[in-house]
C-alpha cells in the first residue's frame, strides 16, 4: 500500500503539474498536501464543469461533482464546502486515479483537458469579459 | 447524462461562435443567466435597420452542453427573420429540435430570455430612429 499511495500521489502531481502550468485561472481545491493520494481536483474559471467533462468523455471517465450527486445540476458540495465560491464550484473537474493508471494516461488526460478549456473558454462570454478588464462581480446578473 | 445527437452536434460544432462590437448600427445585445447559477449566454442579433431582417447573429455560451446547444441553435433560427419573426421563437421549438430532458428545459429558457433581450437592446439602441416605417415591418 505504501508503494502504490507514492506511485498515484507521484502521478497525480504529475497530472496537476501539467494542467496547472498550461492553463492560466486554474485552481487546486482542497488542502494541497494534506489528501488523498489519488484524487485531483481543479477548478477551470470561465468555463462550465459538465461542458469540459462532455468534451472528454468519449476518452475518459470524469466527475464534475460527486457519484451521489451526478444526476443533478447543483455543484459538487464538497468542494462548496471546501469554501470555493459559487462560480468556482460550478466549474469543478474532480480527476481519479486507480490502480491501473498509467504515465501515458496521465499524459493523455492533461493534453486533451487542456485543449478543451482553451476551447470554452474561446466561446465563453466571461472568459471575454474578463479579458477586456470587466470584473464580473460588477455585473447586474439577469437570473431565471 | 445522455444527450440527443443534436446537442452533441452543436457543442462539437457551435455554429456562429463569436462577438459584434456592440456600437456596430443594427446590432442588439442580450446577456442573460449568472455564473452562480452555471449558465450564462451572451446572444447578438446584427439587423438591417432598413429591412428589419436579422442578417448576421452571434454567441457565447458558459455553461453546460445543452445551453451551448440551445444558442447555437437559437444563432441558426436567428439568421434570416424579420425582428418580429424572432420574437415568436419559443423554449419549448428549442426543447423539441434538441430533445431536451426536462433536467435541461431551463437551458432553452435562457436562449428565449437571450433572443428577447438582444432584440429588446436592438430596438432600444437603433429603431427608434426607423420609428416611422418600424410598424410595417411585419
Amino acid at each position: 500500500m505504501p508503494e502504490e499511495s507514492k506511485r498515484l500521489s507521484g502521478l497525480r502531481d504529475r497530472l496537476q503539474d501539467a494542467i496547472l502550468s498550461r492553463v492560466d485561472e486554474a485552481f487546486l481545491n482542497g488542502h494541497p498536501e494534506r489528501r488523498l493520494p489519488h484524487n485531483l481536483n481543479i477548478s477551470f474559471a470561465y468555463v462550465e464543469g459538465e461542458s469540459v467533462l462532455m468534451g472528454l468523455n468519449k476518452e475518459v471517465a470524469l466527475a464534475s461533482g460527486s457519484a451521489c450527486t451526478s444526476s443533478t445540476l447543483e455543484p459538487s458540495y464538497v468542494i462548496s464546502a471546501l469554501g470555493v465560491n459559487a462560480e468556482l464550484a460550478h466549474s469543478s473537474i474532480r480527476f481519479g486515479l486507480h490502480r491501473f493508471s498509467t504515465q501515458e494516461e496521465v499524459d493523455f488526460v492533461a493534453a486533451r483537458t487542456v485543449d478543451v478549456v482553451q476551447r470554452l473558454r474561446e466561446m465563453s462570454p466571461l472568459y471575454e469579459l474578463a479579458k477586456e478588464g470587466v470584473d464580473l462581480k460588477t455585473i447586474k446578473w439577469k437570473a431565471e | 447524462m445522455a444527450y440527443s445527437e443534436k446537442v452533441v452536434d452543436h457543442y462539437n460544432n457551435p455554429r456562429n461562435v463569436g462577438s459584434f462590437g456592440k456600437d456596430i448600427p443594427g446590432v442588439g445585445t442580450g446577456l442573460v443567466g449568472a455564473p452562480e447559477c452555471g449558465d450564462v449566454m451572451k446572444l447578438q442579433i446584427r439587423v438591417n435597420v432598413e429591412t428589419g431582417v436579422i442578417e448576421d447573429a452571434k454567441f457565447k455560451t458558459f455553461g453546460c452542453g445543452s445551453a451551448i446547444a440551445s444558442s447555437s441553435l437559437a444563432t441558426e433560427w436567428l439568421k434570416g427573420r424579420t425582428v418580429d419573426e424572432a420574437a415568436k421563437i419559443k423554449n419549448t421549438d428549442i426543447v423539441n429540435e434538441l430533445k431536451l430532458p426536462p433536467v435541461k428545459i431551463h437551458c432553452s429558457v435562457l436562449a428565449e430570455d437571450a433572443i428577447k433581450a438582444a432584440l429588446t437592446d436592438y430596438k432600444e439602441k437603433w429603431a427608434k430612429a426607423e420609428a416611422g416605417t418600424d410598424a410595417g415591418a411585419s
